[in-house]
């Protein structure tokens, strides 16, 4: 294996005695997008913004490019960066707000002119060179701060929330428009996010945090299908996974906790099934409807059934399902691979 | 009652309006005419232009406008230079002992410039700088009122842009010219306003330190020209006074909306 884009070390970060982050190790290969996804304060911001330089370590080393920049400044970095609130200078038009960094760095005024020519056309903002940012719609702004970031051509760009302040529709394709841009440019984004959909849809790595601590790395299909904890199973999947107790089911009496989603339970005629449920709510989604259920020892039960269907809450469910699709996790809520002896058939 | 009381208010806000403006007017009435019509305030007496003509023959006017204008320059020039760089030091840059060195130049305000007049005058002339502009202007360079009203602005800078700078490669210098003089600009003009009135009408201190006419600023040379041993003359004395508040008086009405503007945004009532 090829040595990490961007590595960090045992990173920690603490604020007068307060959690920031802790024992983080990360290696991010050259040209991945990377996506910290976590609750808000599990430090995922944190985490990028000791990446960038605008905070700094207090234990642990980082690398990037094969570079130690533990210490390093953030312009020496050779990153970008992309902020929540887009950070646009609001006395300067869309042009000089995009070559800000260029004109510090003292580039030469035709070079200048190029990149943002080129910036604006990848981003769509030609036409808009003149504008304040205050005259601009939030997407637009969202673009301004994209063109920003790549018009360095950095090889790293680091986005702090950047689809939080857009309205939902405009959020999906400006992800489509993100990850384009991203594998177009072949640059390495590591990219925080606490909504699921973006770093699930987005990202080649998914990092998932929780007070300071990493949960889980790895893609998306292995945060979804191997949960490596219960917090992981419980955050990933909407809905999310279903959290049984071992002796709630016969059979596996010897698991501390079994996991289960939603669309590999079924519903069975009466008597038929594993569990038996209450129905305490129906969320009607358009191609099918999720049907949430109360069971004594479980949390989360969901079953999706297609199309509309109205089943009035209290009314008993049972519903099965197959023992390869459940996930044992052991009384720490660490996942297992070991199933438990099966009883004598 | 309740129009009666909004009544009553307008009428003293009209009374108030009036006691302050009389005093100007009348000056301005007087200037335009001659001495015994002026005292005797005959209304229907001839309008002249007399009184501005031996005015302005009686005084080095020019040179005193050039003075005051110099002056109100180099202190604006260095009040700028002063605010800016402490403001942004006391907003943005953490060092040992930062608010105790605030407090210390905010307690300058509780002085009145005039209770240090006579320290100021040994420390100007320990400087060499007695009778010069420079040594008018330099007890108000670092201004404790500038700098608060500095770190009050910069403070408003929102942290990301300051950020977006650091990555984008600025240095402590970069940032403070491009992110926050800039966004700093409504407090600058309001301030600049403050500033130039204020010095633009200072007496006591530049009559102590000036003694000459090359130095000398409009309100000492506007002084000594109504001095009693001069002779009193009403409508000469109105005549001079007019032609010195002239240029501050044009520009407030012409940038009227301007100025209440800046005040407005740079939170100054």
């Amino acid at each position: 294996m090829t040595t990490p884009f961007v590595h960090v070390e045992n990173v920690a970060k603490r604020w007068n005695g307060q959690l920031g982050v802790e024992n983080v190790s990360l290696s991010i290969p050259r040209g991945s997008f990377v996506a910290l996804l976590g609750p808000s304060g599990c430090g995922k911001s944190t985490t990028l913004r000791l990446l960038s330089g605008l905070e700094l370590p207090d234990e642990g080393r980082i690398s990037i490019d094969g570079r130690d920049v533990t210490t390093a400044a953030p312009s020496d970095r050779n990153l970008s960066m992309v902020f929540q609130s887009y950070a646009l200078f609001p006395h300067l038009n869309v042009a000089e707000n995009v070559v800000f960094g260029l004109k510090v760095r003292r580039v030469a005024a035709a070079e200048r002119r190029e990149k943002l020519r080129r910036a604006l056309e990848i981003t769509g903002l030609l036409g808009y060179e003149n504008r304040k940012p205050g005259e601009l719609s939030g997407g637009q702004r969202q673009r301004v701060a994209l063109a920003r970031a790549i018009v360095a051509n950095q090889p790293l760009c680091l986005m702090d929330e950047p689809l939080s302040n857009l309205d939902a529709k405009l959020r999906a394709s400006v992800r489509k428009d993100i990850k384009k841009l991203q594998v177009d440019l072949g640059i390495t984004v590591v990219y925080v996010t606490h909504d699921q959909t973006e770093a699930m849809s987005m990202a080649d790595m998914v990092v998932l945090m929780k007070d300071g601590h990493i949960q889980q790395i790895g893609a998306p299909e292995d945060l979804y299908y191997r949960p490596a904890n219960t917090f992981v199973a419980e955050f990933v999947g909407s809905p999310p996974m279903a959290l049984i107790e071992g002796a709630a089911l016969p059979g596996f009496e010897g698991v501390s906790l079994i996991g289960l989603r939603a669309e590999n339970v079924h519903v069975t005629g009466p008597g038929q099934g594993r569990l038996r449920c209450q129905v305490s709510e129906c969320e009607f989604l358009g191609s099918e409807t999720f049907i949430g259920l109360t069971h004594p020892s479980a949390t989360g039960l969901t079953v999706s059934m297609p199309g509309l269907k109205t089943i009035p809450a209290g009314q008993s469910l049972d519903i099965g399902f197959a023992d390869e699709h459940l996930h044992f996790f052991d009384a720490s809520g660490r996942r297992t691979e070991t199933r438990p002896p099966r009883p004598a058939e | 009652m309740k129009a009666l009381s909004r009544h009553i208010e307008a009428f003293g806000a009209l009374l108030l309006a009036v006691i302050w403006i009389s005093p100007l007017l009348f000056a301005f009435w007087a200037a335009f005419h001659s001495t015994s019509d002026a005292v005797n305030f005959n209304i229907t007496a001839p309008w002249t232009l007399d009184n501005f003509r031996i005015a302005w023959a009686g005084a080095p006017w020019l040179q005193y406008f050039l003075n005051t204008f110099l002056l109100v320059t180099v202190i604006l020039v260095g009040q700028f230079i002063v605010t800016t760089l402490a403001g942004f030091a006391f907003a943005q840059v953490r060092f040992p002992g930062r608010d105790i060195v605030f407090i210390l130049v905010l307690m300058q305000l509780f002085i009145l410039p005039e209770v240090l007049i006579v320290e100021n005058y040994a420390m100007v002339s320990r400087l060499g700088l007695f009778d010069s502009i420079l040594g008018v202007g330099m007890p108000y360079m670092a201004s404790a009122f500038g700098i608060f009203l500095m770190r009050q602005a910069f403070k408003g800078v929102p942290i990301e842009l300051h950020e977006a700078a650091r990555v984008e490669g600025c240095g402590w210098f970069g940032i403070l010219w491009r992110v926050y003089v800039p966004l700093a600009r409504p407090t600058y003009l309001a301030y600049a306003l403050v500033s130039v009135s204020t010095h633009w009408n200072n007496f006591l201190w530049p009559l102590i330190v000036t003694n000459s006419p090359d130095t000398r600023p409009l309100t000492v040379g506007l002084s000594i020209f109504g001095a009693p041993e001069n002779g009193v003359d009403i409508s000469v004395i109105s005549a001079a006074t007019m032609m010195s508040v002239a240029p501050l008086l044009v520009a407030f009405l012409v940038f009227q909306r301007q100025f209440v503007q800046a005040f407005l945004r740079a939170g100054i009532k």
